[in-house]
């Protein structure tokens, strides 16, 4: 036990990339079971089991590999490989520029293998998928770029812990970030590329190539992301465990909320409408923390 | 050893040109190539160095002086451009008065200098540079089967292009301001004389365009030069530097804007692609726009925690936000590829205006990986277009099967531009930590880094869209052309690899670039500890990726490939088929455009105030300094 | 049902229906039947899907995409037939353009008698199919099915019309 406690102590960042590893994707499922019960009850509906997602998975897994090419599988599989690479770095406290790169690139696999087949749906989906990209892309540098202005290192593991929380310095930068969430998990109105609802438009966009275990991947993949996205939000309260908890399941039901009270839209406006008022709202959190450094913003 | 970097490019050059037969032509060419490329190496391994002249050089530079300029002035009387001319008349009144004037007695300073920036520029100079020059001997054969009646000879083709080595080592290692203003006016001619290579109306007038802008700068540099001596700064770049003559160094720094082809002067370089594509890769990646960047980069520790810094981070920037806006609206590969290369020399540029030993060293780097890159992309994109005989993005579709060397290759290079672990993105990485304290560089370098990736993206995607075989057949290249490709290939992956450990190395370069300056040592600990960045997580996890694709793949066959979604509507049933059945029952191919976004980014909606604003940043520029 | 087989996904096509039946099927999905309780989802394309729904009598023009909806769906893949259409053809039976029901071009694993069928019974269909599913993932075959027995039949033309 006491070997087992020392070799805990010893190997902290890679036994915590470890368990992120196993952990990550069951809290990502859960969190996605959850939002099917929910969206379902606001519809007046019962909706599925909690533990759909794993079925889901499971089955898919199981079922016989059809594909296009060759070249769409590597990018499915890049694509679960950066996610996870996401998830370890996060977990050992690395650079959070970098992290937020490998993510970007997370998603460019997956662009790429949407676009390696000649399809016309996919190839949609993926340019559209290039778009959300464009449209969040900046507002979550403008976020990391806040956190070094804070703390004045990339570094997570240098940020110290206690201290003022996120939110209260970056209150904007935080609403901004609730609408990358949106577009991430693919909500409407912003779920453009890939959706749940949208049949007859694009069928399902970017995966529409991917099925069987070659899908499971891409599924995985998101629940990794969505774990990310509100762990992420949680850090916004860092502090205090629970109240950053608090804060996710909030900005989780948000989420939820936007999205079905909203219709699609179209994907110029999205980019239009992130440019805009996201944009506004975290260009200048990150200006007022300039003037408060005392920098001129020359 | 210099002497060699300089002389060899040019005396083999001469013979290529002079030699009646091909296969000698090819002989000598081969030579001087390898011969560069040694020396090159060579010097690099010698490490940093200093020469003087002697006293009689002086009037020996003054001669040649007289006669490039002289060359450039019968050019202009051939074109009948009387702004060329002019300029031409401007340069040599100018040579002739700092000749003439009295100077200032200073510590006499060497001629050439070699010190790690200048070694970093030889040999990628040297070495990408050859390999492009092998290249053309495989591309040239088949460019003259198909080329206009126009053209100019091949040997005098190669006379120039081997020349501009030699040209551009003498431009980099130069110290002495007449010599610099030599080779600066020696690398225009031979751009010009290349641009306009096949003598079509267009390539003429590129060419033109090309020697005009350059001459602009070209006059800048000696007008910066004058005025230095009479403000009795001496006659040497050190000179210049020790002194902090802010108006010279701005108008040296103009020049090498239109040499790197920072707005508002990047439409020469846009028009340089009419060349054959040997010529597009050296201008682009081992030569002539490096040389803007390099001076730039050369004079930075000068005007460090100046206004000019300020605004030249701004200008830079501005370059690299708008021309990467630029590439989105643009199918043509080669204007990509170029609106990339202006938006990568405008990082560069961004990075000297920041001028943090964090940006140095991020711009040297910048500097080497782009030339391997790109150098790379341009063959590549030479050999698609010899194959399928079209440059534009959306016929390149299937490439993967026709030509999957090719495809792999300029996939590869793609790739090493944005994606991790490739050395671009890290110093694009660290561009960004090194500009966090300017915000109006940061934003327009976010900016520029997000719609980066949406061209690199549309064309990756574009390259590698494939239908399913079961095989793929090696293509057949010239062996100088393949050769090439897969030398530099190797040396992306290389540098890709080696990537992390590259940082802190250039420690070492960047604490020389800044000994006369007495900085904290607290930034040059950020470059130390960018370096300990840990790797092997993105080795491990993107290795862990490839494998398991590997055995995802392994075991494909026929059967596992199923046609794409098409409604059901599918020609041939079962099939592997890209057709519906349209209308009438006729077979159609399902077929979507990528994105261009012209509405929004279309060359002629931006360009025009693109253009005036970078106007107004070199005029601020100017007028901070008290210039205006 | 099988635990295997507890996220049936669900494409729906219109073969030659009326439309009736596929109301009925759509109406599933409402707040008042609810599929997504047994993790129904309708997912739009064959390369997703589990269960291919199909309404409507098979002709000339349709057999084939019909045939390639179903080629595109990876295996273990179930069929559900809805209305009589889609067992007989149902009243376009003998024109001169059907072929008939849907087994004429693909092994139908459930067919929901009815026309419409009520969205009780397309649910109870679609939840049987989803245990064949089930059988079909560990590998057993199930056993053919039986088509409704009361399936309807043209009337013999009228003395006088001939």
């Amino acid at each position: 036990m006491e070997a087992l406690l020392a070799f805990v102590v010893a190997w902290k960042p890679y036994v915590l990339a470890a368990a992120a590893l196993v952990v990550a994707p069951v809290i990502g499922a859960l969190l996605m079971g959850l939002d099917r019960i929910l969206t379902a009850r606001i519809q007046g509906r019962v909706g599925p089991p909690l533990l759909q997602p794993f079925y889901d998975i499971v089955k898919l897994l199981g079922k016989a590999p059809i594909a296009l090419n060759r070249v769409q599988v590597v990018y499915a599989c890049l694509h679960l490989a950066l996610m996870m690479l996401v998830v370890v770095l996060l977990a050992m406290g690395q650079d959070l520029m970098m992290i937020l790169f490998v993510h970007a690139f997370s998603n460019i696999a997956l662009i790429l293998g949407g676009m390696s087949v000649r399809s016309p749906y996919s190839r949609i989906g993926s340019q559209r998928q290039i778009m959300q990209m464009l449209a969040y892309e900046p507002i979550l540098v403008l976020m990391v770029v806040g956190i070094y202005l804070i703390f004045g290192t990339f570094q997570i593991s240098r940020i110290p812990a206690g201290g003022v929380p996120l939110l209260v310095q970056l209150p904007l930068v935080f609403l901004a970030f609730q609408m990358v969430i949106s577009i991430k998990l693919q909500k409407s109105p912003f779920d453009v590329s890939t959706s749940h609802h949208a049949h007859q438009e694009i069928v399902k966009g970017i995966t529409i190539e991917y099925s069987g275990p070659y899908l499971a991947v891409i599924e995985i993949t998101h629940l990794y992301e969505t774990c990310v996205l509100f762990t992420v939000v949680a850090l916004f309260w860092a502090p205090n465990p629970l109240v950053g908890l608090l804060l996710a399941a909030l900005s989780f039901l948000f989420q939820i909320v936007l999205d079905n009270a909203c219709a699609r839209l179209t994907t110029m406006w999205m980019l239009r409408y992130m440019w805009t008022l996201p944009m506004v709202l975290a260009v200048s959190n990150i200006a007022w923390l300039y003037l408060r450094n005392g920098a001129s913003l020359g | 050893m210099p002497t060699l970097l300089i002389v060899a490019p040019i005396l083999f050059g001469i013979l290529a040109w002079l030699s009646p037969t091909a296969p000698l032509r090819t002989l000598w060419v081969v030579l001087g190539g390898a011969l560069t490329c040694a020396a090159g190496i060579l010097t690099a391994l010698r490490g940093a160095a200093e020469f003087t002249l002697p006293r009689w050089s002086d009037n020996l530079a003054y001669g040649i002086e007289i006669a490039v300029i002289a060359v450039i002035f019968a050019i202009s009387f051939r074109l009948k451009d009387w702004r060329i001319g002019l300029l031409a008349v401007a340069q040599m009144v100018m040579a002739a008065l700092e000749r003439l004037l009295p100077h200032a007695a200073l510590p006499p300073a060497a001629t050439f200098v070699i010190d790690p920036l200048s070694i970093i520029l030889i040999l990628v100079i040297s070495v990408v540079g050859s390999v492009i020059v092998l290249y053309a001997i495989g591309y040239m054969r088949k460019h003259e089967e198909h080329a206009p009646d126009t053209a100019a000879p091949t040997g005098r083709f190669f006379l120039f292009l081997v020349g501009f080595l030699g040209a551009m080592n003498g431009l980099v290692m130069a110290n002495d301001l007449r010599w610099l203003s030599i080779f600066w006016e020696i690398t225009t001619i031979c751009s010009f004389m290349l641009i306009g290579h096949d003598g079509t109306d267009e390539a003429r007038a590129n060419a033109r365009r090309a020697l005009l802008i350059n001459m602009f700068g070209g006059t800048a540099m000696i007008l910066g030069g004058l005025l230095c001596a009479v403000q009795g700064n001496g006659n040497s770049l050190a000179h210049m530097m020790s002194a902090q003559a802010l108006i010279p160094i701005a108008l040296l720094c103009l020049a090498a804007f239109t040499k790197s082809a920072q707005m508002p002067f990047q439409s020469w370089l846009l028009g340089a692609m009419v060349a054959p594509t040997p010529v597009s890769a050296l201008l682009h990646s081992a030569t002539m726009v490096k040389a803007g960047s390099y001076l730039v980069l050369r004079l930075a520790p000068a005007y460090q925690g100046t206004r000019l810094s300020e605004i030249i981070a701004v200008a830079g920037a501005f370059t690299f936000a708008a021309t990467s806006a630029l590439a989105i609206s643009q199918s043509n590969a080669k204007k990509v590829l170029a609106y990339s290369t202006i938006a990568n020399l405008g990082l560069i540029v961004a990075c000297a205006g920041l001028n943090t030993p964090l940006a140095y060293s991020a711009a040297v780097l910048i500097l080497a990986f782009h030339a391997v890159s790109k150098g790379l992309l341009f063959l590549c994109v030479g050999a698609i277009e010899q194959k399928i005989g079209s440059r534009d993005i959306e016929d390149m579709g299937g490439i993967m099967y026709r030509m999957p060397i090719t495809a792999m290759i300029a996939l590869l290079g793609m790739v090493a531009m944005l994606a991790p672990p490739f050395g671009m993105l890290l110093s694009k990485w660290m561009a960004i930590e090194a500009a966090i304290f300017s915000p109006l560089v940061l934003f327009l370098i976010v900016m520029g880094s997000a719609m980066t990736v949406l061209f690199w993206a549309k064309w990756i995607g574009r390259i590698q869209t494939v239908s399913y075989h079961e095989r793929y057949d090696a293509e057949r290249l010239p062996a100088s052309m393949f050769a090439a490709l897969i030398i530099l290939g190797a040396g992306v992956i290389l540098t890709g690899i080696l990537a992390f450990p590259l940082i802190p190395m250039t420690e070492g370069l960047v604490r020389g670039a800044y000994a006369g300056l007495a900085l904290p040592e607290a930034s040059f600990k950020a470059l130390r500890t960018a370096g300990t960045f840990a790797a092997w997580p993105i080795f491990l996890f993107v290795g862990l990726g490839l494998l398991g694709a590997f055995f995802a793949v392994r075991r494909f066959s026929a059967a596992v490939i199923r046609p794409p979604y098409l409604c059901g509507e599918n020609v041939g049933g079962t099939d592997v088929s890209y057709s519906f059945r349209s209308l009438m029952d006729k077979p159609d191919t399902a077929w979507s455009k990528s994105l261009y976004l012209k509405p929004v980014f279309s060359e002629d909606k931006i360009t025009f105030w693109a253009n005036l604003i970078a106007c107004m940043i070199i005029l601020t520029m100017f007028g901070m300094i008290g210039a205006l | 049902m099988a635990k295997l087989a507890r996220s049936p996904w669900v494409v729906h096509y219109n073969c030659n229906s009326c439309n009736g039946c596929d109301i009925e099927f759509l109406a599933c999905l409402t707040p008042m039947y609810d599929a997504e309780r047994f993790g129904v989802l309708h997912v739009g394309n064959p390369k997703h899907a589990d269960v291919l729904v199909v309404t409507g009598s098979v002709n000339h023009r349709n057999a084939r995409v019909l045939r390639n909806v179903y080629d595109q769906m990876p295996d273990p893949k179930v069929v559900v037939a809805l209305g009589v259409c889609t067992s007989s053809g149902g009243i376009f039976a003998g024109c001169y353009n059907v072929f008939g029901g849907v087994e004429k071009v693909l092994p139908v694993d459930v067919f929901v008698p009815g026309c419409p069928p009520r969205p009780e019974a397309i649910l109870d269909g679609i939840v049987k199919a989803a245990a064949r599913l089930g059988a079909k993932i560990r590998g057993e075959t199930p056993p053919p099915v039986e088509k409704p027995k009361a399936a309807f039949q043209p009337a013999a033309v009228p003395e006088e019309k001939k």
